[in-house]
């Protein structure tokens, strides 16, 4: 009997999960609601589709990869150093001063890569620098800068600025690596 | 009559024994070393969960050959990204695609029949999740093998294969998190397969679990929940209220508890200890149903312990609440139909990051935002929100990129218009930029020195002064050979001799350093003479190729700019009719709340007929007991 008033209570409860047939089931309204559903699926295809086509458009507009230069930031592991801000000169003007949320900092140290900046540069030589700061070592404040100089050709130049532990040193390290 | 309602009441949240399986994070990507940046700033995006712009950009990147090195964790990401978006269709395309593909390697295989699994599973699609899921084990990380055999346990549970369900969790041992859930499960499979006792010793441990994860102490008051009312139907009050007592007070099963402890004690007699949870519940949302139920259970309890005047005066108090409420309730229909709430859900939806829910508890008491936090418990409203809000955003991104676009128009013919004024300037300068002759005087220059290579010419290397010396001596020789047998010019022969000797001997002697250096030279000046007809070549390209390649640029803001007004204007009608949609299931359960309501009025009118009916046929003194 126990078991019975168990199974019953359960059996109820269950009955509120989604099921395979629930929507041919479900009142009339439902077609309406599913085809609602799947427009709304369309139009955000459609819309991911158009912004990729815009974002494109936009790049070829503003930084043709004649002149097309990028700085990237990325973040190895992070335990000497939670970055706070970074300020980035080009032929020492300033062109990017960025602050990272929380948000930002957890991404970066996961492993994703900041597009930090994205410009036009003539063909020739240029100077990058960047100053990051932050935390260093105990917590104490951290401000260090690192330079490169970029022979900028004829086709797009990715730049990435990469803080790396150094364990013998338990130290950060930043480093300029010029990608093709 | 009032068990079976509050039995009908406390069940509704045993719906879910699992984490949300659609459109959470996409958990256990590997740990990947970045060989394209693109793809790093695709993984930027992604952990900060701005699924869209991540998606945007991995099709933009992808399209524009920047991941190749990450091409297939590119596509499982894209498959993920859909999947989070609630696209099953493409997720469900890209998955099968990646599976297709014979050289796609394991590790990647496993998670795309894992994440496809998932897709059939949120569809409905049980025997075909079933069949993914158990392709895709063995390299999958620990988390993701948990979800993975958790999602083929309910899987069985959706299509009542108890036994199988409860062979595929007993004895396993997945990690702290997903272990509650698989124990909860297996509780949950056993009952239904009629092994109560054990079951329901699961659904014991989970609900004594310890933990400070906020998932797990939802599941922990499930547990409790479920046990307090299975034990109060097997008439074990005391066993009931213990597992009742553990659940959380401020928690949202929490009502329910509070009634149902209101009855274990009534089970037991213990009507005046009943009071206190369900005079507790009193001060609550009259929406919620354990709640509407108090109203009810009070004036019963104190009709039982035989306080009439009590009795009456609670009645009387719940008719008044119900009424009020249906009043309430008839206005924010109004506020509906005039569209407010929708305002007032975006608005108080914010973002829709963690928490925004249980704020809206706190909403203030108007007639559009009164009843939102229910409306928004039931998972049909809120996937219709969900709907919404992606409309609202894409609403306003079309509209960003239809202002952008016009810059884009103005940029196209600013561009052409400056063209076209430097263009004269450029073809001047171009003209006298020769370098068809540079070139013919460098390879004039090349092949001097490999003649002066083959010959060991050392006058060839000589510098300037020393070519004027050496032109001088040629000079002094000829004089002298024009005295040739006087002695007197025998001392100026011999220091002409010496002379060139030593220039001889000093261009001799520094040959090699010479010829590795004039070596050197030509080839800074190959790199030049390269590098200027590269410019050259690069010049008169983009001389001839960036009128057309504006007006390409030109051409593609013309062709996009009608799809974002096509776009725009679909986005909008389907915005206008989800908004109808909602106002639809809005005004449905506000109409069944008061229905309901209507129900629970009269049978406190007719529980309160009831007691004046015994107090006018009781003798006086109990008649003087009833009267209000």
């Amino acid at each position: 009997m126990k078991t019975a008033i168990i199974t019953f209570f359960l059996a109820a409860a269950a009955a509120s999960m989604p099921a395979p047939g629930d929507e041919a089931a479900a009142p009339a309204s439902s077609g309406d609601r599913s085809m609602l559903d799947a427009e709304v699926q369309s139009l955000r295809r459609e819309v991911v589709d158009l912004n990729r086509d815009l974002f494109m458009l936009e790049e070829d507009l503003l930084f043709p990869a004649s002149t097309q230069v990028a700085v990237f930031v990325s973040m190895d592991v992070g335990t000497f150093f939670a970055v706070d801000s970074v300020q980035l000169k080009v032929d020492d003007k300033e062109v990017a001063n960025y602050l990272y949320t929380e948000r930002e900092q957890e991404a970066l140290k996961r492993g994703g890569v900041q597009r930090l900046w994205l410009g036009n540069l003539k063909a020739g030589e240029h100077e990058v620098t960047a100053f990051f700061t932050g935390q260093g070592p105990h917590e104490r404040d951290y401000k260090r800068g690192t330079t490169l100089k970029v022979e900028k050709g004829v086709g797009a130049k990715y730049v990435e600025l990469r803080i790396t532990d150094t364990a013998s040193k338990l130290q950060p390290e930043f480093a300029v690596r010029v990608w093709e | 009559m009032l068990g079976r309602v509050f039995i009908l009441a406390a069940l509704a949240p045993f719906a879910d024994a699992a984490p949300v399986v659609e459109q959470e994070a996409i958990p256990g990507l590997p740990a990947v070393k970045v060989q394209d940046l693109h793809y790093g700033d695709v993984l930027f995006h992604f952990f900060q969960d701005d699924h869209f712009d991540a998606l945007v950009r991995l099709a933009a990147y992808r399209d524009q050959g920047r991941l190749a090195a990450h091409a297939r964790d590119a596509e499982l990401l894209r498959g993920g990204l859909y999947l989070s978006l609630g696209q099953h269709r493409e997720a469900r395309e890209i998955f099968e695609r990646l599976l297709a593909d014979a050289s796609t390697p394991p590790e990647v295989r496993d998670r795309a029949w894992f994440y496809l699994g998932k897709v059939l599973y949120a569809a409905g699609l049980y025997e075909e999740s079933d069949r993914a899921l158990r392709q895709g084990g063995g390299t999958l990380g620990e988390d993701m093998e948990a979800e993975r055999r958790l999602l083929i346990a309910q899987g069985l549970l959706q299509r009542q294969r108890y036994d199988q369900a409860i062979a595929e969790l007993s004895n396993w041992q997945g990690p702290r998190y997903w272990l509650a859930y698989g124990q909860f499960n297996l509780g949950v499979a056993l009952v239904r397969a009629g092994e109560g006792a054990r079951g329901l010793a699961l659904l014991d441990a989970v609900g004594k679990l310890e933990t400070q994860w906020p998932e797990l102490m939802a599941l922990r008051d499930k547990a409790n929940l479920a046990i307090g009312y299975a034990k109060l139907q097997a008439g074990e009050p005391a066993a009931a209220r213990l597992a009742l007592e553990r659940v959380r007070l401020t928690g949202p099963q929490s009502s329910k508890a509070l009634l149902g402890a209101g009855w274990a004690d009534a089970a037991a007699k213990q009507y005046e200890a009943a009071l206190a949870p369900w005079q507790e519940l009193q001060g609550r949302n009259l929406l919620d149903a354990a709640v509407q139920e108090s109203y009810l259970a009070v004036p019963y309890a104190y009709a039982e312990l035989g306080a009439m005047a009590q009795a009456v005066e609670y009645y009387e108090r719940a008719i008044a609440a119900y009424d009020a409420e249906r009043g309430r309730i008839g206005e924010s229909i109004g506020a509906i139909r005039s569209g407010e709430l929708l305002e007032a859900a975006m608005k108080a939806g914010g973002d829709g990051r963690e928490g925004w829910f249980s704020q809206l508890a706190t909403l203030p008491d108007s007639p559009e935002s009164r009843y939102l936090y229910h409306l928004l418990a039931g998972n049909e409203f809120q996937e219709g929100l969900k709907n919404y809000r992606a409309l609202d955003a894409m609403a306003e991104n079309l509209a960003t990129w239809q202002q952008s676009l016009g810059a884009f128009t103005d940029m196209v013919e600013t561009r052409r218009k400056a063209f076209e004024a430097r263009l004269p300037a450029a073809d001047a300068r171009l003209a006298t930029v020769d370098v068809a002759t540079i070139n013919g005087r460098r390879d004039a220059l090349q092949a001097g020195f490999e003649t002066a290579l083959a010959a060991r010419d050392i006058a060839a290397l000589a510098t300037e002064s020393e070519r004027a010396q050496l032109d001088l001596l040629d000079a002094v020789d000829a004089e002298l050979a024009r005295h040739a047998g006087d002695a007197s010019y025998d001392e100026a022969r011999e220091k002409a001799r010496l002379a060139r000797g030593v220039l001889v001997w000093k261009l001799d002697s520094e040959w090699k350093v010479r010829s590795w250096q004039a070596s050197r030279a030509l080839r800074e000046l190959n790199a030049t003479v390269y590098d200027a007809r590269t410019r050259e070549t690069a010049s008169g390209r983009a001389r001839e190729g960036a009128p057309e390649k504006n007006a390409a640029l030109g051409r593609r803001v013309e062709r996009i700019s009608p799809r974002i007004v096509a776009l725009a204007v679909q986005v909008e009608d389907a915005k206008a009719a989800q908004g109808r949609r909602l106002a639809d299931i809005a005004v449905r359960e506000l109409e069944e709340q008061r229905q309901r309501l209507d129900e629970y009025s009269v049978q406190a009118r007719y529980a309160l007929a009831t007691i004046y009916d015994r107090a006018a046929a009781a003798p006086p003194p109990a008649a003087a007991e009833a009267t209000p």
